[in-house]
């Protein structure tokens, strides 16, 4: 079975990739060679992109990933559609793995300290080191991982048996209170999976599914298909917590509950279900002591919301409750996360959107209390080897753990990390790890759900690394211990021989296997029928009420996983530091968030330095306003801060978790993020934030405008409604003459202009986008997917500051009502705003070049070569949209620029860019559809944006036609163009407008 | 406007330790094709187009196998020259043909001089222009005379778009700009 690996036998050689020396212009007199391959690889045609399927590593829910190669080179990641989990979206952090692949960062090749200093040692000398050590290890071996597959899995614990010692898996974003939650109410010891597609009313207690939380592109997908209206209904969310994450912001109520108050929201409303006549089982007693007025004394919310909350949730099911999450661990998690599983028993969710059929091997449900343990074996000089393994606990354990000192005891340490990190810094050997895309592996991240995490491509020569199976295995044989097979590879196979024989209905397993690495993943049978499940009676003792903060501190702490870097593993691409975070839409740096009541009282403003101060430790860091968090909380995000994460990312904003203690939660033993109080005092300096919002509200332009879900079918059709917003008076003084234009404002092309010569102008298209804000959910997917495929670079913290920046997708976030004091609505839209590609474009009559001209097909052009760089056309773009090079941002430390689109041109200085409707896939579809004799078919043309959303919000295509899947969205009521009705710069991208459950303040928009 | 990710192809071979092979300077000035042949071949094996595509009137797809499916027209593997020269030890210049089974003894590629180049800002879809039932020699000059390939004037090396939009307009192809430029 080794042909998988000798089709990729291609490295030695490229196919006809240039090696130039410095090409210049136009020029082709220029010494450059074609080198042939020696012997081509079978499924490689040259210029022609070869996909293969893996899965996602970058966190714990292990989503299917399709990779595009070129020449043997990956460049772009995307969704696998045939993986169950993720269907074929893939979140901004997924899309960053590339950068993972390429950064220059990386070791490049194992690594051993003499005389305190690392020094670069061969493969074969580091293995005979590493195989010596373990023999005089005396059984004292410590291996810690983060979250791993099956096979590898095995392979550890085949390992740690081996040469004696324990084996302790450690994830900084870890739902150990979850797992422990489920297995107290219900006997199963997993992590739930939870059904928001088929859910009507949605309670999340704080829980971030859109972000971090347990599988956020799944959720994601099934919370817009759950929300987004659809015949003229749609599901409820309420967001119950202190403070606005991306997932709250898309509720359309929040509770702003005091922080450690879920456990008995939750109990309260499952008290008023059961004097409804609703069976609590074993828990009857506690709802009569945790009722309703209970709750509200505790929490600060009125009873009237939490009984109207849970009558709501009973009689608009099925309903769902999920929480609290990573940033809602606190001391009595467990309780909490107990509380929630007994509302959901109660309303009868169980079996209909909470499954209890999920896997329990994750890494990300692992208790920190394992972790304790082995700081105290490490301090007490117990361990005499420890090995590190996709983890990072010196950065993802607080200080205050004492991980840094215990780890610093064991007399020989190990890291396999592939580029460095503050555990990999205190190692003694380094044994880089391959990538994920470089190496084999599988995963189950559902009962029946099976992928296999195939190399995409060769090593990046670069660097010298090796599988860490290969390493352990070789290592069992080199101290004369083996222990089963030589090779990562043979043990996957060993596995996957053992599926087969159960699920391959027969078929030669040769066949069969090539189909598995063709779809990527398999569903093994229908998951078994869950047995009915019911509450249990709880085995350990809790506490449910509000926990206590440590110390007298003015704000309750709330430290949150980032939805960029989750708890920092993504925290040194350049790509997630510069995407905007979807909250603050601040890039690089950090920032603690406030209430600007808050703020107003303490004299502060964004981007006054504040030192924050808990008992536990202080930091400086900027302050940023929020009206999404309560007055007596600040906020902090995970993953800043890191002190060793290659160029870019060090010393790149704080690192909460020094305010944090370190407490181990009982009885789950997950570590407390929700611990402590702080206080904020004025540093008295100022830090330039950077920033890519313009406008945190629409200042009434209706640029992101709503519709009453009960106006929907009966909208008033005049345009801008009662309301002209003064237009009227101003035209009375003369002038603000709407512009005159023949037929239908949608008319395309625009009568009397002659776009292009196409020779068949009937049978051209006019590519347009529709995207539904209804389903957006701002997660910002789009715009890392965008800058992967179209060679978008980065350009640094002070050059966004300058308003520089180059993304071609900025995600605006507006206010419309956000009321951090009282339950109710909430009203926050966000807008995917790229170039319109307007059919009456006001950036292309003033290029003095022709360089933003309109092309046949309705696509806004822009010509880089022809490009003078006068900016006129950005000046002249109502949207925004068009960026500019100030420099050449694209000369990258090599091996970075391997991740270049070959299809995409790569801009140097002097050059006006923008979205460009990923013409490259719109000619390349054409090319295919011409060489198959037919036309491009509905949906044939797929944007990167497009692929990558999770909520499925948007849909590209040919507006003449009027049967395609984007002329039926452009036809629905909800639809509109953002300024076209002032401006008429009649664009191409339509939007529909987001539905709410309240009466939008301008009802026609 | 440079394709910084072909750089990627210099280290990549470093690695794999070709960069034994310098490359030889082209031709400073391009002759005229009349007098091609007895230009100096700047190419490491003297491979003779006109003995292959003329005397023997091998299709060029025969080597160029992506030419109607890709972009990119393809470069012929090593193991497509030492599939026939295997048995046939070259005529001509024997010498030059055992310089093939040197280099793939040696799992080396044959570092070819590239004469045909459009800048990295054009994007010309070879299939397309074959499936349109172009020959070719219609951009490429009449390969299969000449012993030496030069740069046909004035199609190559001098970034002229005209030529290329001349052919569109008589052929009613799309002169969009977005069509080549992207």
């Amino acid at each position: 079975m080794t042909e998988g690996i000798k089709r990729r036998d291609f490295l030695k050689v490229l196919g006809v990739g240039g090696a130039s020396a410095g090409l210049a212009g136009c020029s082709t007199q220029s010494a450059e060679t074609l080198l042939p391959y020696v012997v081509p690889p079978e499924d490689i045609t040259p210029g022609v992109a070869t996909w293969y399927t893996t899965v996602c590593r970058e966190c714990a829910a292990e989503c299917g990933m399709w990779v595009r190669t070129r020449e043997g080179r990956a460049v772009k990641v995307e969704g696998n559609p045939n993986h169950a989990v993720s269907e074929g979206a893939l979140c901004a952090r997924g899309h960053s793995a590339i950068q993972g692949l390429y950064t220059a960062d990386r070791f490049a090749g194992p690594r051993v300290r003499r005389n305190g200093v690392l020094e670069d040692i061969s493969w074969d000398e580091a293995e005979t080191i590493l195989a010596e050590r373990l023999q005089g290890s005396g059984g004292n071996v410590l291996l810690i991982n983060g979250p791993t597959g099956p096979t590898l899995s095995d392979i550890m614990d085949g390992f740690v048996s081996t040469v004696g010692g324990t084996r302790v898996e450690h994830d900084g974003l870890s739902e150990a209170p979850l797992r422990e939650a489920t297995r107290i109410a219900f006997g199963r010891d997993v992590v739930p999976h939870y059904d928001f597609e088929s859910a009507r009313f949605v309670v999340s207690f704080g829980a971030d599914f859109l972000e971090t939380w347990v599988s956020p592109v799944a959720y994601a997908r099934g919370f817009a298909r759950m929300s987004g209206e659809d015949h003229g209904e749609k599901g409820q969310f309420v967001f119950v917590g202190p403070r606005l994450s991306l997932t709250g912001q898309n509720a359309d109520e929040w509770v702003p509950i005091q922080p450690g108050s879920e456990a008995v929201i939750a109990l309260g409303m499952a008290a008023v279900l059961v004097e409804g006549g609703a069976d609590a089982g074993p828990y009857a007693s506690l709802l009569g002591a945790y009722d309703a007025a209970n709750a509200a004394e505790q929490s600060g919310v009125e009873v009237e919301v939490i009984r109207d909350l849970a009558e709501r949730f009973v009689s608009n099911g099925p309903s769902l409750a999920v929480g609290p999450g990573v940033a809602g661990q606190h001391r009595n998690a467990t309780a909490a996360n107990l509380a929630v599983h007994v509302l959901n028993s109660v309303a009868g969710n169980i079996g209909r959107t909470v499954h209890l059929d999920s896997v329990s091997s994750s890494a990300s449900a692992r208790p920190y209390g394992e972790m304790e343990t082995a700081i105290g074996a490490m301090a007490g000089g117990n361990v005499d080897v420890v090995m590190v393994h996709g983890s990072n606990p010196a950065f993802t354990l607080p200080p205050a753990s004492g991980f840094v000192e215990a780890f610093g005891r064991v007399p020989f340490k190990v890291s396999f990390a592939s580029e460095p990190d503050e555990t990999a810094a205190l190692a003694d050997l380094i044994l880089p790890d391959r990538h994920f895309l470089e190496s084999w592996g599988d995963s189950s991240p559902r009962p029946g759900v099976f992928a296999v995490q195939q190399p995409v491509m060769q090593p990046v020569p670069h660097f010298e690394t090796k599988q860490v199976g290969d390493v352990l295995l070789a290592a069992g044989t080199r101290i004369g211990r083996p222990f089963g097979p030589a090779t990562t590879y043979d043990h996957l196979m060993a596995r996957w021989q053992e599926l087969h024989s159960v699920s391959g209905d027969g078929a030669d397993f040769e066949a069969w296997w090539r189909g598995v690495l063709r779809t990527g993943a398999i569903t093994v049978g229908a998951p078994d029928a869950e047995a009915a499940v019911s509450l249990r009676e709880p085995d350990a003792a809790l506490t449910y009420d509000v926990p206590a903060l440590d110390g007298d501190g003015e704000f309750a702490l709330v430290v949150y996983p980032s939805s960029r870097f989750g708890d920092g593993k993504q925290a040194g691409r350049p790509w997630m530091l510069e995407l905007p975070d979807p909250v603050s839409k601040l890039t690089w740096h950090s920032w603690v968030e406030i209430h600007p009541d808050a703020a107003e009282r303490l004299g502060l403003r964004k981007g006054d330095m504040v030192t924050v101060a808990s008992p536990h430790g202080s930091l400086d860091v900027p302050v940023w306003t929020y009206p999404g968090i309560r007055e007596d909380t600040v906020a902090l995000a995970m993953g800043g801060g890191r002190e060793m994460a290659g160029r870019y990312g060090t010393g790149q904003g704080v690192n909460p978790l020094q305010l944090l203690p370190a407490v181990a939660e009982q009885p789950s033993g997950a570590l407390v993020h929700l611990a402590t109080r702080v206080d904020l005092t004025p540093t008295g300096e100022r830090y330039t934030l950077a920033t890519i919002e313009g406008a945190d509200t629409q200042h009434d332009r209706n640029i992101a405008p709503a519709i009453a879900l009960s106006a929907l079918g009966h909208e008033d059709e005049s345009g801008y409604g009662e309301d002209d917003h003064g237009l009227s008076e101003m035209q009375l003084i003369g002038g603000f003459v709407p512009v005159e234009t023949d037929g239908e404002p949608t008319a395309y092309p625009l009568p009397g202009a002659q776009y292009g010569d196409y020779a068949n102008p009937e049978e051209t298209p006019r590519w347009g986008m529709a995207i539904d804000l209804d389903k957006c959910t701002g997660c910002s997917a789009c715009v890392v997917a965008c800058q992967s495929e179209n060679n978008v670079p980065w350009v640094g913290e002070g050059e966004v500051a300058m308003g520089r920046d180059l993304a071609w997708i900025r995600v605006e976030r507006y206010y419309e009502t956000v009321d951090a004091h009282h339950a109710g609505v909430v009203d926050i839209r966000h807008l995917p705003m790229m170039c319109q590609h307007c059919g009456n474009a006001p950036c292309e009559p003033v290029c003095p070049v022709f360089a933003a001209y309109h092309t046949p097909d309705g696509m806004n052009g822009q010509i880089y070569n022809r490009c003078v760089g006068t900016r006129y056309c950005a000046n002249n773009c109502p949207y925004k949209v068009r960026v500019f090079n100030w420099y050449t941002y694209t000369d990258v430390p090599e091996p970075m620029n391997w991740a270049w689109n070959p299809d995409v041109t790569v801009r140097e200085n002097g050059v006006m860019e923008k979205c460009s409707f990923c013409v490259q896939r719109v000619r390349d579809t054409q090319n295919t559809a011409v060489l198959e004799g037919r036309a491009v078919r509905d949906g044939e043309v797929v944007t990167a944006c497009q692929q990558s959303c999770p909520a499925e919000a948007i849909v590209f295509g040919d507006l003449r036609d009027p049967e395609s899947a984007v002329s039926q969205k452009v036809a629905h009521e909800r639809t509109y163009r953002v300024l076209d009705e002032l401006i008429n710069t009649q664009p191409g991208v339509n939007y529909m407008k987001k539905v709410t459950f309240h009466e939008v303040a301008s009802a026609a928009h | 406007m440079q394709k910084s990710w072909m750089l990627g192809a210099v280290a990549m071979l470093a690695t794999a330790g070709t960069l034994a092979f310098v490359t030889q300077e082209p031709a400073e000035e391009t002759p005229a094709p009349m007098a091609a042949a007895q230009a100096p071949n700047p190419q490491p094996i003297q491979f003779p187009h006109d003995v292959h595509a003329g005397t023997y009137q091998m299709e060029c797809q025969y080597c160029h196998f992506s030419a109607e499916r890709s972009v990119d027209a393809g470069i012929p593997p090593v193991s497509t020259c030492i599939g026939c020269h295997t048995m046939i030890p070259g005529e001509q210049q024997p010498q030059e043909v055992a310089k093939i089974r040197e280099y793939f003894d040696a799992g080396e590629p044959i570092p070819w001089v590239r004469i045909h180049k459009v800048a990295d800002h054009v994007h010309f879809p070879h299939m397309r222009h074959i499936a349109a039932g172009y020959q070719c020699q219609d951009c490429h000059g009449q390969i299969q005379e000449m012993g030496v390939l030069v740069d046909p004037d004035p199609a190559w090396g001098k970034g002229k778009m005209g030529w290329c939009i001349t052919c569109h307009v008589e052929q009613e192809a799309p002169r969009d700009c977005t069509v080549c430029h992207y």
